[in-house]
This record gives structure tokens, C-alpha cells and sequence, in this order.
């Protein structure tokens, strides 16, 4: 995946789509209270300047599908682990409930159920038949939409095909007003990710802790200042 | 300085059983109060698994809180058995005589306790099984990788050592007891007793046990801790874990609150059984004398923690550091770990009239857990609240009260089952008490009378 | 010295022990000599025959082509360019300092444990700080080769954070001077009643030397209880300046010159290393003064048994720490950790270090575990051969790799893996193999020539053994009644 930082507004969409589309659990005040709130994938805000020079500036960030993902070695139980096309996933029925991952995963994109989830009837209806709901006391986290990963292959073999660049998208990018976030194949040299991510204003996040993650980010241009050409975030 | 006494066995074996012959009056009452606060501790631990854990005051980034440091607590505590019995006892001092027992019970408890911790404060306790190599059904076995698998092998060893260790020194004693008993609690010491007759060979055998078992359980002492402290230092997403010295920084803690925690309980035992004859000042000078330093190594390896922390000067290391040591309320939390970990007991030691106070001892002690404790508090949640660079997710964290109330729990819970070992077998090993009055002698020196003690030639 | 006891049945015998069997055999108790043939033994001992001059003089020829090859190397040049040439004699340093360093805690901690065992080893344990300071003084040319911390406005990673730029200088240089110092203060103390004892019965140039040295101690209580106590400080001094020493040796010129190794248990690994390799000098060591200077009757199998138990225990510990060590930067997978390990582990010493494992830890553990060798007089000091070696090529493995890191490149916050690829395998040259013979070539030759002043087992701790210990018989075996006056 690669996020163009540059074009985000910090809406937020991307951040409700992913509710919407993965029985996200309903975030009551109480919860955000107590930072207990599960947003796979959340628009961070950092303040820059004093008033009247301040600068908004926002970054979104999910579960980078680290290469050398830290929170891998070490569950007990092999609830999570690196499939073949790349992906970290979270197999939710093996899950005990450590909570080693979380500690292991530097993003902080692992989000625990403290409780039973609870949907009022009202909203049942709205839950996405493709996506397991959890119950308390396993660990969750973004899987790519692999619901739709899914999707796409059966629709392409469906149809004898290979998977297209573009067939499959992420919830996120779905609504993602400025298309800021890009969702796609590496190993697919022609594909819209693999020629974005060669880009001058590439970077990865947290790049020193050698996690080698599958999310590129580029970096925002300032107007005010030279253009940021170096890899140095994070 | 010894307190040598002249104690015949008919005395030692009246003063050393007479929790055993006959109930004191205080335990019934003593372990009736422990019970309800142990039954209430199961009804809320059973809460907390029914409910989820959002009951506790555990949030992301914190994940791991007060439950997770009373575990690190007390496997802490159960270094002082391997400590003290093996290493005294591979050293032949004669010092160790009524401590070896009650200490190496208290590792024993201590591991039981230890082991539930990380079992309850899982978010599906009800799989809490599939951590051991017992799925042949799915298929699917445990991560050998995960130091969470590492634990149980290295705390069941520990136990299993331990247990074994107990019982090889308990058996003398439990023959005795079968000896002046009669009806059931007979039936039961002959059961336990495993047909122990006295005879020259089984002593041999005894001793020999005693001593392969000690030799044998450094190794695993060492290591077991080290385990534990692995948990922490091995993943690099907690910058504040993400260091070198945990192993043998863990074990020197744990040796240092263990073996406090063995003058707490022995001060305890010589009030409660009336024990005076056998468990001297001279024991507390010597166990104080050995805690001077384990605590002064222990105090060098924080110091040495806290230096390569902030060496690399990155940004979340200290802002760690800056929480833990300036900001309110952990900078006078940190003062008080400070002076009951180190300033106040190592000070008062150094004096001798302090030493010989068994009062003093018991107090210093006591501030030396409460000190370490809030160690553990420090590293487990100080580095999980300063966890990665971005600033946007540090957080903090609130215990609510039914952690509070399962920490709590666990010292009811100890106590209570030594408490029950208590009634059935002496926490001071009558054969040793023997073996060291045979062995003693005296010598005259110019005009001086010298206590002596036999030793093998060579 | 205090008067002796002479009335055997004056002694309260344990209550088994006076129904015991008189005159059964069996058992043969080891020789006791009495304390007045202790003394004159021990003193007669300090003779120097012609092995003795032999030895010296060919420790002499080492010594001075020491000093050759540190002149050579300071005629090479001492800027940032020649840095790696200096690696052999850092690693010289930090290997005395580890072997010759750690000697002197066998004499001290067994005593503050109230041992009776290392009593004849003492004196042999102490020796070795006469070496200490020869590390003090290989110390100063590395201090002119040791880059500043800050190198045209870039700082590097240090223990000492925005402290003066030459503070690893000056604090390792109080360390190791103080270290000797403290070392040599300790030796003088345990030799006192010794250099008194070769004031009374000694002639010639000993006993002229020994009445300078002794002070006019006569053994009074009072001076007897300072001396206790002098022992006991200087003793801990010791002990807590040589882990302080160590940290600062190991960060300041091993650690603090490789960029993003951040390393908080090496200073402990090495200290560890120290004691390990301290009771292995102190066996050879041993071992040669029995041998050779015909003290079978005072260095007994007994003294091995218990030191090649203790190198045990310290050689599983080394591992220990190690491992504690790798464990972390391994599993971590992190970019800092895995290039430290490929630069320490993987990288141009791969094969010191494998040596290393083995020699300090494999081999030890598997032939000490073996009855027969560990309870030996020959066992002991053939591992701890094997040690030695085994932390001298560890050094190397650690020194000369941080010594031969890029000195352009040891400001960077991180290894690049194009620095860990410019580091090659660095062989010794001439010069250097005349430092690593020559430096602790010296350091024996001092030890042999203090040992013809002073006896080289400690007289007054041999009397005090025979004085509060009554060999008896116990049933059918031997045994020793040891008074406790404490």
C-alpha cells in the first residue's frame, strides 16, 4: 500500500469506512476515555508552530504488514503469522489473548476486545456477512481487507483471468475523497503501488527498527519550506 | 558471632513439632480469615473472565499492567529458596540450618502463585491450554519462538525442581511425625514418608539427593528468571524493554526481594510457633549481611540499566526516563522505590544492633517488597506508556480496583497455603537442627573457648 | 601472632565423636606441619635457585621486546589513520586487565565469606596486582590513540553524554591507576606479618627489606584488629573499583567506538570475564608455585577442588551472560542490533569467536564436570589454559574489530553495513605479538620478583589454620574440628 500524506485532509472517511466494513465494535465515549477505542486505521494529528503559524499535520496510520513484523515471533499460539502473498494475518479463533503482539508491534495498530461487543438492534442489520465479529478477549487488527482480497481472486479465477491492478480495493481507499491511499501488488512491476512507491518522497515509518513494512508512505510538501526530498521520517 | 545453645533432641523434637502434634490456637482463626479473602479473590478472578477484561484499568498502549508485575513479583520471591538452601548448602554454612525449609516452601507457593497470573489475565482463559503441546486434535502446536511458551517450560521445571527438593529434605521429618502419630494423620505420614527408616543407607541417599538437587537447580534458578525477564527484552517495540541487562538485572531483583521475603516470613515463624531457640539473631545478621550485597549488586545493575537507556538518546528512552524519575505522581513514586528498595534497608544493616533486632529486620524486609514491586511497576508500565516515537500514543494507566483486589489476593493466597503446609509438617527441619548440634564442638585456644564445627577431611 | 594452643584434651569433642574408635586405619590424614616449621619452610622458599633466574631472565628478553613493539607502534603514528594498528594492544590491555585484574578477588572474597580454604592462595591471588600495573601503563599510549568524543562538531555515543571531551581519558586513566594502587595497597596489607616474619627469621637483603616493609609489627591485638580491618576495606575497594574499571574500559574503548551498539550487560559480561579468568591465573599460578617451588605440603589438591568448582560455576555464568547479550540483538531482528552482530559475531572474527566459545565455556563445562579432573592438583590448571586462551581470543574478537571500524565513521548513529564490510580480519603483525607476549610477560616477571621478598603462601594465614583446626577421628574416618570465632 502506499499513502500519499500529501493528499490527505485528515477527513477521517478512511477511518469510518473500515468500521463500516469490518464489524468494527462501536466506540462510545467511555471508550475513547479510556484509550480503548479500536480504529484500525487512524488519522494521527500533530500540531507544528505557534499561533498564528500553525500547521496541521496529519498521517494515517495502519498495520504496516511488517516483512519482519515484531508481533509475530512472538505469540503463543501462532494466532498471528506471515501468509504467502505478504500479508500479516489474525486468526481470530486461535487467538488466547495474551496481548504479547500488541506489546511487540511499535505502530500500535493492534487493538484488543476488552469487552463483549454489543450492536443495538437497530444496527445488526448494517454488520458485513464477510467479516468474523469478534468476541472479548482477542486481538484485532487491519487485514488489508482480505475479505475483499478474496473477493477479487474468486471474481478474476471466475472469470479465468489474472487479478487486475485496480480490481481490488480496500475500504479505506475506497473512500478516500482525494485517493490518497493506493492499495496493490508489489510483485506486479506495472502496477499503480509498485511505480508510486520509487518516488523521491518515499519513506517507511519507523524505518531503524528494520520491521520492513508493506505500507510506503510519501511525504507531504510544504509550500513554505525547500522541497522534502530526503527519507527522513519517521 | 554465634548464640550457640546446647539443645537436646528430646526438647528440639517438642519446641519444632508442636505445630504438628497440636494445632496451635491462633491458626484455626488465621487461615478461616485467609479463606474468605482467598474465596473472595476466586469470585472476582471469575468475574473478571466472564466479564472480559475490560474490567481492569488496561488500555492500549498499557496491555500489560499491575497483574503482569505482581507475576514478575512473585517469581521474584521464589528465588530466595533456591538461593539460600542450595548455595548455603553446597557452601556448608552452617547458618542456613532453620531457614532452608521455610524458604524453599516459599518458592514452592510462590511459583503456584506466579503461575496463574499470566494464565487469568488472558482475554480467553478457557484456551489457555492450547500454550502447551496438547493439540494433537487441530494440529496446530505452540510457537516455540514466543518466550511466553518459554515460561511455562522454565517455571514448571523450577516447580517441579523445587517440589522435589522440598520433599527430599522433608522426608526425616515426615518419618518422624509418622512416628508419634496415630489414626488418620498416621496413614497420611506413612503415605508421605515413603517407607523412610533411618538407616545409614537412606541417610546417604538423603544427603546425596540433597546435595545433586542443589548442584542441579543454580542452573535452573538462573534461568528462570532470566526467561521471565526475556518476556520484556527481546521485543524491540518497547524501546524501554529493548535492553541487554534484563536477564541477570531480574535475577539479582529477584534475590534481593526473595531472600527479604524469607526474613519476613522467618521473623513471622519465630513470633507465631515461639521458636526463639532456633531461629537466632545470629541468622538475621547473617541473611542481612548477604543482603547487603545482593542489593548493592542490584543497585549497581540499575545504574547501569539507567545509563545505556539513555545512551542512545532516543527520544521515547527519555521521555521514559523523564516520566519515570520527574514527572508527578511517578517522580515520588520513584523516590519511595528508591529508599525502601535500597537507601532505607542497606542503611539500617550496616549497623549491628540492627541486624540482631528481629523487629528492625522484619520491617526492612517488608519496605525492601514494597520497593521492588514498584520496580516492576516501573519497568512494565513506565515502558509501555513510553513505547514508540509517536507522541500521539502515549497514554497512561489507571489500576481499577479489582486488579488492586486480585494483588491483594495473592498475598492472602500465599500465606494461607503456608500456612496449611504449616499444620502438617514443621517449617524448621528438626534433622538439621540435630546434624548441627552433633557437629558442633568447641576448641581452647590460649584461654578462650572457640565454638567449633566438624568439618570432612579432604 | 598470637600464643599458641597446646592441650588437645582440653577441647569439647562433639558428643559422638567421644565414643569414637581410636586407631582404626584407613583414611591417611594430610601432612600438618606445625607453625614453626611453616614459618621457616615458607621463608627458606623465598630462595632464588637457578630455575628461578633462568625463568627471570627470559621474562626479562619478553619485557623488553614488549616495550620494542610499543615503541615501533607509537613510531607507526598515533592519529585517527593508525587506529586500527592499535587493536592488538587494546585488546592486551583489556585481557590483563580481565586475567591479571580479577586474580586478586580470590584472595579477598572467599575471606570476607569466612573460607578457609583459600588460605594458602592468597598470597599467589594478591601477586597478581603487581601486574596491575603494567595494564596501567599500557594504558597511556592507547590514551594518545583513543579518538575525543567530538570529531569536527559530531559526537559520538558515550557514557559520558555532554560531558568534556576527554573524559574517557581521564576517568579511565583514574580508574586504572587507582585499580593498581588499590591492588597494591591490598597486597601490602595481606603481606605485612609475612614481611615481619621475614624480618625475624630471614638474612641479608630480605631481612633488611623486611624490616623496612613490616613497620615494627609485632603482632599486638591492636594491630592485628587493623589489619583485619584494612583487609576487609581495601579488599571491597578493590572488588568495586574493578567492576568500575571494567565498565568504563569496555564503553569507553570498545563500545563507544562502534556506532549503535548499545549494550547494557557487556561492562557485566566482562567483569564476569575477569572473574573466570582471575581464578584461572590464580590455578596456573598455583599450580607453578607447587611445582616448582616445593610447596606440596601447603597447596593441596583441596585448594583445586574448590577453585576449579568456583571456574565452573564462573564458565556456565559466561555463557550466561553472553547469551543474555545475543538473545536480545538476535530476536530482536532490529537494524542497529543486527549490524553489531554482524560486525561482533558473524563478522571478521567470526573464528575467535567460535574459538572463544569453546575454550571458555564448552571445553570447561564438559571436562570439569568429570569428577577425576575437577578433584585433581593436574585438572584445574589445564582448563584454566584453556580459559585463558579462550578470553584472550574473546578480546580480540571485541577490541580489535572496535578499534578497526572506519574513524570516519564512528560518529554515525547507526552501522552501515558498507562500514561493517570495510572492516576486515586484521592479523597480528610482529610488533604486535611482541605487546601480547611482552605486556603480560612483564607483569609475571614483577610477580616473581616480589615473591623472593615475601613467601608465596601467606605464613600467618597457614598459622592461623593450624590454629583453629583440631584434625581428630570420627568414627572410622578423619575429620577436622574448624573453631568460628566470629
Amino acid at each position: 500500500m502506499v499513502i500519499d500524506v500529501d493528499r490527505c485532509t485528515g477527513c477521517n472517511g478512511c477511518v469510518l469506512a473500515c468500521q463500516a466494513e469490518n464489524n468494527i465494535p462501536l466506540n462510545y465515549q467511555t471508550e475513547y476515555e479510556r484509550n480503548r477505542a479500536i480504529a484500525w486505521i487512524r488519522v494521527e494529528r500533530y500540531w507544528e508552530g505557534e499561533f498564528p503559524d500553525v500547521k496541521a499535520r496529519f498521517i494515517p496510520v495502519l498495520c504496516q504488514h511488517c516483512e519482519n513484523a515484531p508481533c509475530e515471533p512472538v505469540c503463543p499460539v501462532y494466532a498471528t503469522y506471515h501468509n504467502p502473498e505478504g500479508l500479516n494475518v489474525q486468526v481470530y479463533n486461535r487467538c488466547v489473548g495474551t496481548k504479547y503482539c500488541a506489546n511487540g508491534c511499535p505502530y500500535l495498530v493492534r487493538f484488543f476486545n476488552w469487552y463483549e461487543p454489543v450492536w443495538p438492534e437497530s444496527l445488526r442489520n448494517h454488520l458485513n456477512p464477510d467479516v468474523t465479529v469478534r468476541s472479548r478477549g482477542i486481538m484485532e487488527k487491519c487485514s488489508f481487507c482480505i475479505q475483499r482480497i478474496r473477493r477479487g481472486i474468486r471474481q478474476a479465477s471466475r472469470e479465468n483471468r489474472q487479478v487486475r491492478d485496480g480490481d481490488i480495493q480496500t475500504a479505506c481507499q475506497q473512500a478516500c475523497p482525494t485517493e490518497a491511499i493506493v492499495f496493490g501488488d508489489f510483485n506486479d512491476s506495472n502496477s499503480r503501488v509498485s511505480r508510486m512507491k520509487g518516488d523521491e518522497r518515499a519513506y517507511k515509518l519507523l524505518d531503524h527498527l528494520n520491521t520492513e513494512p508493506s505500507v510506503v508512505y510519501l511525504a507531504a510538501v510544504d509550500k513554505d519550506k525547500k522541497p522534502a526530498g530526503d527519507a527522513s521520517h519517521g | 558471632m554465634q548464640q550457640r545453645r546446647v539443645i537436646d533432641q528430646v526438647h528440639t523434637n517438642r519446641v519444632l513439632l508442636n505445630g504438628q502434634l497440636a494445632t496451635p490456637k491462633w491458626w484455626l482463626p488465621a487461615v478461616s480469615v485467609l479463606g474468605v479473602i482467598v474465596l473472595i479473590g476466586w469470585v472476582l478472578i471469575g468475574f473478571m473472565i466472564n466479564k472480559g477484561l475490560g474490567v481492569t484499568g488496561l488500555n492500549r498502549p498499557v496491555f500489560w499492567g499491575v497483574m503482569i508485575v505482581t507475576f514478575v513479583f512473585w517469581v521474584g520471591i521464589s528465588h530466595a529458596g533456591i538461593m539460600i538452601s542450595a548455595i548455603l548448602r553446597l557452601t556448608q554454612a552452617e547458618w542456613r540450618r532453620p531457614v532452608t525449609r521455610t524458604a524453599e516452601l516459599l518458592t514452592v507457593c510462590s511459583l503456584l502463585t506466579a503461575l496463574l497470573f499470566p494464565a487469568m489475565q488472558d482475554g480467553r482463559v478457557w484456551r489457555d491450554y492450547w500454550l502447551t503441546p496438547m493439540d494433537w486434535a487441530r494440529g496446530v502446536w505452540p510457537n516455540p519462538r514466543s518466550p511466553l511458551v518459554w515460561d511455562p517450560f522454565a517455571i514448571g521445571t523450577y516447580l517441579s525442581g523445587a517440589i522435589m527438593f522440598l520433599y527430599v529434605a522433608l522426608l526425616p521429618d515426615v518419618g518422624n511425625l509418622r512416628d508419634r502419630t496415630t489414626g488418620k494423620m498416621h496413614m497420611f505420614y506413612t503415605v508421605m514418608a515413603l517407607g523412610w527408616r533411618g538407616n545409614p543407607r537412606q541417610w546417604k541417599l538423603q544427603t546425596i539427593g540433597g546435595i545433586l538437587l542443589s548442584a542441579l537447580m543454580l542452573p535452573i534458578f538462573v534461568s528462570v528468571h532470566s526467561v521471565v525477564s526475556w518476556d520484556f527484552a527481546i521485543t524491540p517495540g518497547v524501546e524501554g524493554w529493548h535492553s541487554t541487562i534484563f536477564a541477570p538485572y531480574f535475577v539479582i531483583g529477584a534475590v534481593h526481594s526473595g531472600v527479604s521475603a524469607v526474613v519476613t516470613v522467618m521473623a513471622a515463624m519465630r513470633w507465631l510457633w515461639k521458636w526463639d531457640e532456633f531461629i537466632r539473631p545470629e541468622h538475621f545478621d547473617a541473611l542481612a549481611r548477604l543482603l547487603i550485597v545482593v542489593a548493592t549488586a542490584w543497585l549497581g545493575f540499575t545504574f547501569l540499566e539507567l545509563v545505556f537507556a539513555l545512551y542512545g538518546q532516543e527520544g521515547q528512552e527519555v521521555a521514559l526516563r523523564e516520566l519515570q524519575i520527574f514527572t508527578w505522581p511517578w517522580n515520588a513514586w520513584f523516590i519511595v522505590f528508591m529508599m525502601c528498595g535500597y537507601v532505607i534497608p542497606v542503611t539500617m544493616w550496616l549497623f549491628k544492633s540492627v541486624r540482631n533486632n528481629i523487629a528492625l529486620m522484619f520491617w526492612s524486609s517488608v519496605l525492601v517488597n514494597i520497593g521492588m514491586w514498584l520496580e516492576r511497576y516501573f519497568i512494565v508500565v513506565g515502558g509501555l506508556q513510553r513505547k514508540t516515537p509517536f507522541v500521539y500514543t502515549w497514554d497512561y494507566y489507571r489500576p481499577s480496583a479489582i486488579e488492586w483486589a486480585i494483588m491483594g489476593w495473592s498475598f492472602a493466597w500465599v500465606t494461607f497455603l503456608l500456612l496449611l503446609f504449616s499444620r502438617f509438617f514443621p517449617l524448621v527441619p528438626l534433622f538439621e537442627q540435630k546434624e548441627s548440634q552433633t557437629f558442633s564442638g568447641e576448641i581452647k585456644i590460649g584461654r578462650a573457648r572457640v565454638p567449633a564445627v566438624m568439618r570432612e577431611q579432604e | 601472632m598470637h600464643h599458641m594452643a597446646s592441650h588437645a584434651g582440653a577441647n569439647r569433642l562433639p558428643a559422638a565423636a567421644r565414643h569414637a574408635d581410636a586407631g582404626h586405619g584407613g583414611h591417611v590424614a594430610p601432612p600438618r606441619p606445625s607453625p614453626a616449621e611453616a614459618t621457616t619452610e615458607l621463608v627458606r622458599a623465598t630462595a632464588a635457585g637457578r630455575r628461578f633466574k633462568l625463568a627471570a631472565l627470559i621474562l626479562t628478553v619478553l619485557a623488553v621486546l614488549g616495550v620494542v613493539g610499543i615503541i615501533a607502534r607509537l613510531a607507526g603514528g598515533t592519529g585517527p589513520a593508525d587506529q586500527k594498528e592499535w587493536g592488538y594492544v587494546a585488546a592486551t590491555m583489556a585481557f590483563m586487565l580481565v586475567a591479571f585484574g580479577g586474580a586478586p578477588l580470590v584472595a579477598i572474597a572467599p575471606t570476607l565469606a569466612k573460607a578457609n580454604w583459600n588460605r594458602p592462595l592468597t598470597r599467589v591471588a594478591a601477586l597478581f596486582s603487581m601486574a596491575g600495573v603494567v595494564t596501567a601503563l599500557l594504558l597511556i599510549p592507547l590514551l594518545a590513540v583513543l579518538p575525543p568524543l567530538v570529531v569536527d562538531g559530531a559526537r559520538r555515543r558515550s557514557v559520558w553524554f555532554d560531558g568534556p571531551t576527554y573524559s574517557p581519558h581521564f576517568w579511565g586513566m583514574i580508574a586504572l591507576s587507582g585499580l593498581a594502587l588499590t591492588g597494591l595497597g591490598l597486597f601490602y596489607a595481606n603481606a605485612l606479618p609475612d614481611f615481619a616474619a621475614v624480618r625475624d627469621h630471614a638474612t641479608g637483603w630480605r631481612q633488611r627489606l623486611g624490616k623496612r616493609l613490616a613497620n615494627g609489627f609485632a603482632g599486638t591485638d591492636n594491630q592485628w584488629r587493623s589489619l583485619r580491618m584494612r583487609i576487609g576495606m581495601l579488599g571491597t575497594l578493590y572488588f568495586l573499583l574493578l567492576v568500575f574499571t571494567h565498565f568504563l574500559i569496555s564503553t569507553d574503548f570498545a563500545i563507544s567506538l562502534v556506532p549503535g551498539w548499545k549494550d547494557a550487560i557487556f561492562p557485566m559480561y566482562q567483569s564476569l570475564t575477569s572473574l573466570q579468568a582471575g581464578i584461572a591465573s590464580t590455578l596456573i599460578a598455583m599450580w607453578a608455585a607447587r611445582r616448582f617451588g616445593g610447596l606440596e605440603k601447603y597447596i593441596q589438591r583441596d585448594q583445586f577442588w574448590a577453585l576449579g568448582k568456583l571456574m565452573f560455576g564462573m564458565s556456565l555464568l559466561w555463557f550466561y551472560f553472553f547469551f543474555s547479550g545475543f538473545i536480545v540483538f538476535w530476536y530482536g531482528r532490529s537494524g542497529p542490533d543486527t549490524m553489531v552482530l554482524d560486525l561482533l559475531v558473524r563478522g571478521p572474527f567470526i573464528y575467535a569467536f567460535i574459538a572463544a566459545f569453546v575454550l571458555s565455556f564448552f571445553l570447561p563445562w564438559w571436562l570439569l564436570i568429570w569428577n577425576k579432573l575437577r578433584d585433581s592438583v593436574w585438572g584445574p590448571p589445564l582448563v584454566a589454559v584453556l580459559i585463558l586462551t579462550g578470553n584472550f581470543l574473546n578480546e580480540v574478537r571485541v577490541y580489535v574489530t572496535s578499534w578497526s571500524v572506519d574513524p570516519a565513521h564512528i560518529h554515525d548513529r547507526f552501522l552501515s553495513p558498507e562500514t561493517v564490510n570495510t572492516v576486515g580480519t586484521h592479523f597480528p603483525d610482529i610488533f604486535d605479538i611482541f605487546v601480547i607476549v611482552g605486556a603480560p610477560a612483564a607483569g609475571v616477571l614483577l610477580m616473581l620478583l616480589a615473591s623472593r621478598a615475601v613467601p608465596v603462601v601467606s605464613i600467618w594465614e597457614v598459622k592461623q589454620w593450624l590454629l583453629l583446626s583440631r584434625p581428630m577421628k570420627y568414627m572410622k574416618g578423619h575429620v577436622v574440628l574448624v573453631a568460628k570465632p566470629d
